[in-house]
């Protein structure tokens, strides 16, 4: 043959054999989605949180191809270097794992993708599995989801469960009974190292979590008709909800279990309190998920086993907002009490969640979207929730069905079922409170609460001063940044139809909610 | 080729002073002029982030207002009570020293316009400070994050500038291991200022501090030394002080090993005993570099936020917060415009004191 | 016993006296010291013993145990430690050295010489510089933005800057150079971020050793000067009529007799270099991060994380103290007796 020939057909041959080959080798994987692709997230220093990630990231880049890139910061600054690199242009950042509580301050500006139309098509991620809450309230703004869940936040109460047995005392149902309960223990030897203990200890550190508390006793007073009530402000004229009888009773109470509690709480943040309560130090704690999983690890607890939660106290009493008075808790007044009281559990900051930089690159975007669904479904998701070093916490409603998982990770069946019973109180409440979304929520919350609260407790300003440059404050800073933005703001996060007669807010998906009306036409 | 050398070289001499100081100066003007034109701006406008973005609003001098006469008054500059008897003869006999100065510089033979005005000016401000001090801290009511910060920086130098020397002195003496004591003393300098906060914060814990037995020895256990605003502010400015003093050790420990020994030794002969040569030789050779010293160290104390933030985040109430603090609360919080104000505030106020700094050291070296 | 008292010579105290200022010696060591035993403790110390109350020995009070070195060292944070390290191990000697030089020249050039800016001048010269980085803000390439402002410049050199006669002296320019560290690093991070963001220098150790330089440039013309001003100027003066020209002066007569405060001054750049946060957090990124950052990372929302904190700080001041130790002896006064003498 012709060499020329020859060459031709045997070059011929080979390409055909390159580009054929799919074709040729049928049994072989199809070529990875996202390969090549490189995802930056950012979240902040572990092991909570980052460490799930970056375990992960490489089983996702089996799976799919792309790379996933956690860059961490430290925690306190996560905020600020989210927002100059989305602000400034910068974008060299995809993904981030952030707390929804800042998401306003993203979505405004535009630059957090909305993620309604990827999550309608992902049925892996399993979206109505997550607790009502977290996926009408916490994930959405103003009618668009932004984030995807990985973790459920909220407070909870724990306690001694063997001391309160041993005494035949209830748990608390009321702040009222919290308070009662601290007395009676304060001062008491409750691990056996003869030094005396505390009654309560609560995170009242300014600058840390200390704000975030007082909510926990304030709510009860403040909400009492389902999450879109809202806590914070009138929904109709932006005015403060704080110049009532609610508030005073709540911050009278929270000064008062500093009695019963260490003498420095009031420079304690939540790391001091957890370590004193997992210590044995103090009957009764108020916390998120943590100490659930910090109890049961011989590495840091002395209470393996001794611990109760319970869904936060709640008040017999209400505020009637026409009067500003406190009045009874009835059928009418308090529609969703239990046993006559009325629970608002705050899920305070939202449960740590996934968003998208809207800025990426469409190929990028796709799949950082894949990887937090990866995260978030419930074949990876069941698993670190159990495990204390995740920081991740219950939020879908299968992760209470099977208490397997649960034992695998340590936790004794007793634990395990009071934890998880707390939890699912906690979620199924329709009356849960979600954290103040609007526009510079900081400067309201951490600026101009958290410094008066530390005056209070200090003794440096009396309660009627601090009501009222609580009032004063917040009105001030709505008036700077326009009474009608702010407005419409706060009623977009709540899903309240705005004056204009629309409905803002909307269920995404039509499947009724296991838990009946929550105040909007879901 | 030769005469091209010389020529070179001959014009490298003749510029050698741009050649030493110009690269210098280049560097930090590229990064001195622009935030320092964006933070004055800043100050004079409000941040908001809208749909689309974020954008600046002018409003003047809407914050520098709201710091000095409006909702930040009582945080920034304190609750101010009417002056006590001791407060109103402090400010009394200030007032009337600053006016015998003026009386003598109208008589001494530079008196100009132009040097009265400026005189009246600085004393004006200085006065102004003064007066605030007096009527939060001598009079019973609560110092704003101004006076908190002036309390924190003359505390503070004060005590390691005397420490720092005493130390450096006690060094030099010919002992064995004093190698040793050197290396030691430098030590809380080298580690980083948040890293020394949290340290602060775990010896200062009284449940499960190191010092947990001594207050349990003292009874001090139901009290906690943050819930009183004098104890905080003790915490926070032990904690400068142990971070700080090395600084003023290792430069005076420099200077004193510079020290000409020629003036010392003839000294000797001439018979002085060691308190006269520290005092009449010592002292003033390590003089030019203890203003700089001080200068400095005046400027970045100025500048404290770590040791109040972790300690205490700034509490009880604001006991403890300084300016800077305040500033970078603010500026967490995206007020933009107010932490930019206070930042401003915190350039004049230190521009002023290390004005007159410079003045009174210079007069009193050219006086003596 | 009178011997006990007396001294040997100026410098040599006697007995007595030796005691006493062993003691007081003594005494800040352990002011010193014991805070960094307790983090030496902490670090070998698990959460529950951290939280159970202070236990103050290895061994006896409680049991030691190596969880946090290996978390931090072999574990989950090993990447972020080790890139971290290496950031901070490039970063700041490279500033600290650059900074030297440079201070250490502006130092001597405003001893030694007169200069005279001419306020027009330096006027003209801030505003085209300020017309620039604007133009660089707003997206204008910065080749086009700094040619277009030195152009400027020089044209507003020869009309208005001959216009005004009014100058100033070196003291202002000293004086405008220290005053560039009053304002708070938290007033100027972003403005700095947005400059290096539009150079396309984000997460480089360029810009953080180019921030480092020029934020610590101020202290070390200041610390400079005052030890340059000890040496006597006869010194300069014999060379200078000898023929030698300002550069060899500088480097050969004046440099060595000025080592003590050149070693002092290193020694604090490199660790305000080595320690610094704010600017590190926002210009860094994925690749660049120094370790304070990583130390403060250490509290996250569980609180601060005692144990892997203390491993940390320590990991950052050992190669400190290594230097402090090597670089000690040269601000010992051994090396000068002999220089002033001859």
């Amino acid at each position: 043959m012709n060499p020329r020939l020859l060459a031709v057909v045997a070059s011929l041959a080979i390409l055909s054999m390159l580009v054929g080959q799919p074709v040729v080798h049928a049994g072989s994987p199809p070529p990875q989605q996202f390969q090549g692709v490189t995802v930056n997230l950012l979240t902040f220093t572990g092991p909570q949180i980052a460490e799930p990630l970056q375990r992960r990231a490489p089983d996702f880049e089996k799976l799919t191809g792309a790379k996933i890139n956690v860059v961490i910061v430290p925690f306190s600054d996560l905020y600020t270097k989210i927002l100059t690199d989305m602000a400034t242009g910068t974008n060299s950042y995809q993904a981030f794992v952030f707390a929804p509580q800042w998401m306003v301050d993203y979505i405004t500006p535009g630059y957090l993708e909305q993620l309604d139309d990827r999550i309608k098509a992902d049925t892996a991620i399993q979206w109505d599995d997550i607790a009502p809450f977290f996926r009408n309230f916490s994930a959405v703004y103003n009618g668009h989801i932004y984030t995807v869940p990985l973790d459920g936040d909220f407070h909870m109460v724990y306690y001694r469960r063997d001391i309160l047995e041993k005494d035949g005392v209830k748990p608390p149902e009321t702040w009222d009974d919290y308070l009662a309960i601290a007395q009676k223990y304060q001062g008491k030897d409750l691990n056996g190292d003869g030094k005396p203990d505390y009654g309560s200890c609560i995170s009242k550190k300014r600058g840390a979590q200390g704000w975030q508390f007082v909510w926990s006793f304030v709510t009860p007073f403040l909400q009492t008709q389902g999450t879109a009530q809202g806590a914070f402000f009138d929904t109709t004229t932006m005015t403060p909800l704080v110049d009532n009888d609610g508030w005073r009773k709540a911050m009278e109470i929270f000064k008062q279990t500093s009695q019963y509690g260490p003498p420095e709480e009031m420079n304690m943040d939540v790391g001091d309190t957890r370590s004193l309560f997992v210590t044995g130090r103090c009957a009764l704690s108020l916390d998120w998920g943590d100490i659930g999983s910090l109890a049961i690890d011989p590495a840091t607890s002395k209470v393996i086993d001794k611990v109760g939660s319970i869904l936060t106290p709640g008040s017999k009493e209400v505020v009637d907002f026409k009067t500003k008075k406190l009045v009874p808790c009835d059928a009418t007044t308090c529609p969703n009490a239990i046993n006559g009281v009325n629970h608002a559990p705050y899920a305070c900051f939202g449960g740590w969640s996934g968003g998208i930089n809207a800025a990426a690159d469409p190929k990028v975007k796709d799949a950082a979207y894949a990887f937090l669904s990866y995260m978030a479904q419930p074949a990876q998701s069941s698993v670190d929730v159990t495990l204390g070093k995740t920081g991740f916490n219950p939020y879908r409603t299968s992760m209470f069905k099977n208490i397997d998982p649960w034992l695998k990770g340590g936790f004794s069946e007793a634990a395990a079922k009071d934890y998880l019973g707390a939890i699912e109180a906690s979620l199924n409440s329709p009356n849960m409170v979600l954290d103040l979304r609007i526009p510079q929520n900081q400067r309201y919350l951490q600026v101009v609460l958290d410094t008066l609260m530390s005056q209070y407790l200090a003794g440096e300003i009396t309660l009627d001063a601090f009501q009222k440059q609580l009032y004063d404050g917040w009105e001030e800073i709505t008036n700077e940044l326009g009474r009608d933005t702010q407005l419409a703001a706060y009623r977009g996060s709540l899903g309240v139809a705005t004056k204009r007669g629309n409905l803002i807010n909307r269920t995404v998906f039509s499947a009724p909610s296991p838990f009946g009306r929550r105040g909007l036409g879901g | 080729m030769h005469s091209r050398l010389q020529r070179l070289s001959s014009t490298m001499e003749r510029i050698a002073g741009h050649v030493f100081i110009w690269p210098a100066v280049l560097i930090v003007l590229f990064l001195a002029i622009f935030p320092l034109i964006i933070s004055l701006y800043l100050s004079l406008s409000r941040f908001q982030f809208v749909p689309g973005g974020f954008q600046f609003t002018f409003v003047g001098l809407a914050n520098y207002n709201k710091l000095l006469f409006g909702s930040e008054r009582n945080h920034f500059l304190g609750q101010m009570m009417g002056p006590s008897l001791a407060g109103a003869l402090v400010f009394g006999a200030v007032l009337v020293f600053m006016a015998w100065r003026l009386v003598r510089y109208g008589q001494s033979g530079r008196f100009s316009a132009g040097g009265l005005f400026q005189r009246l000016v600085v004393d004006a401000i200085f006065g102004l400070l003064l007066w605030v001090v007096v009527r939060t801290l001598l009079s019973g009511g609560f110092p704003g994050t101004l006076v908190v910060t002036l309390v924190y920086v003359f505390v503070d130098i004060a005590v390691q500038y005397c420490l720092g020397l005493a130390l450096a002195l006690l060094v030099t003496q010919r002992l064995a291991g004093r190698r040793f004591f050197r290396v030691v003393f430098l030590l809380p300098m080298m580690i980083t200022p948040v890293g020394v906060a949290y340290i602060f914060r775990m010896l200062t814990d009284t449940t499960k501090g190191p010092f947990y037995p001594i207050w349990s020895l003292l009874g001090l256990l139901n009290f906690s030394w943050v819930n009183i605003p004098w104890g905080a502010r003790a915490a926070v400015m032990i904690g400068d002080i142990w971070q700080w003093t090395p600084f003023m050790f290792i430069v005076l420990l420099a200077a004193l090993e510079g020290q000409s020994m020629e003036l010392i030794e003839a000294a000797l002969v001439d018979g002085a005993n060691r308190w006269q040569t520290f005092w009449r030789i010592t002292l003033p050779q390590v003089m030019p570099v203890t203003t700089t010293l001080i200068l400095i160290r005046m400027i970045e104390a100025f500048k404290i936020v770590d040791l109040p933030n972790v300690l205490t985040s700034g509490g009880p109430g604001t006991a403890t917060e300084s300016m800077t603090l305040q500033a970078y609360i603010a500026w967490r919080t995206l007020d933009l415009g107010g932490s930019a104000a206070i930042a401003y505030l915190l350039l004049f106020l230190v521009t002023l004191i290390a004005v007159m700094y410079i003045n009174v050291v210079r007069r009193r070296v050219a006086e003596a | 016993m009178s011997t006990l008292f007396q001294r040997k010579s100026l410098f040599t105290p006697s007995v007595a006296e030796r005691t006493l200022i062993y003691l007081a010696l003594g005494g800040w060591s352990i002011v010193v010291l014991f805070p960094l035993y307790w983090l030496l403790i902490t670090s070998l110390k698990l959460p529950i013993d951290v939280f159970n109350g202070p236990y103050y020995l290895p061994g006896i009070d409680f049991k030691p145990s190596l969880d946090a070195w290996q978390y931090v060292l072999v574990g989950d944070l090993a990447n972020d430690t080790l890139r971290n390290y290496v950031s901070t191990v490039i970063v700041a000697p490279t500033s600290a050295g650059l900074a030297l030089l440079l201070g250490m020249s502006a130092a001597y050039g405003l001893l030694r010489f007169q200069y005279r800016p001419r306020l027009g001048g330096i006027l003209s010269f801030i505003g085209c510089l300020v017309l620039a980085i604007f133009a660089i803000t707003l997206g204008v390439p910065w080749e086009i933005a700094v040619a277009a402002a030195v152009v400027l410049f020089i044209i507003l050199l020869q009309t208005i800057g001959r216009r005004f006669q009014r100058s100033l002296a070196n003291r202002d320019i000293a004086f405008w150079l220290i005053s560039q560290r009053i304002l708070p690093p938290v007033a100027v991070v972003i403005p700095i971020y947005v400059l290096f963001q539009r150079l396309g220098l984000l997460d480089t150790y360029l810009a953080l050793i180019i921030s480092y330089l020029a934020t610590n440039l101020p202290i070390v013309v200041w610390l400079m000067r005052d030890y340059f001003q000890s040496i006597p100027l006869e010194l300069e003066e014999c060379a200078s009529i000898d023929g030698a020209s300002r550069y060899r002066i500088f480097w050969s007569i004046v440099l060595p007799l000025a080592v003590p405060g050149l070693v002092a001054t290193f020694l604090f750049v490199l660790v305000f270099a080595w320690n610094e946060y704010l600017l590190a957090l926002f210009l860094s990124g994925a690749k660049s991060q120094t370790m304070p950052l990583t130390v403060a990372a250490q509290n996250s929302t569980r609180g601060p994380e005692w144990w892997y904190m203390s491993v940390l700080i320590l990991l950052m001041i050992i190669p400190v103290i290594a230097m402090a130790i090597v670089l000690e002896r040269y601000i010992a006064r051994g090396l000068l007796v002999g220089a002033i003498k001859g």
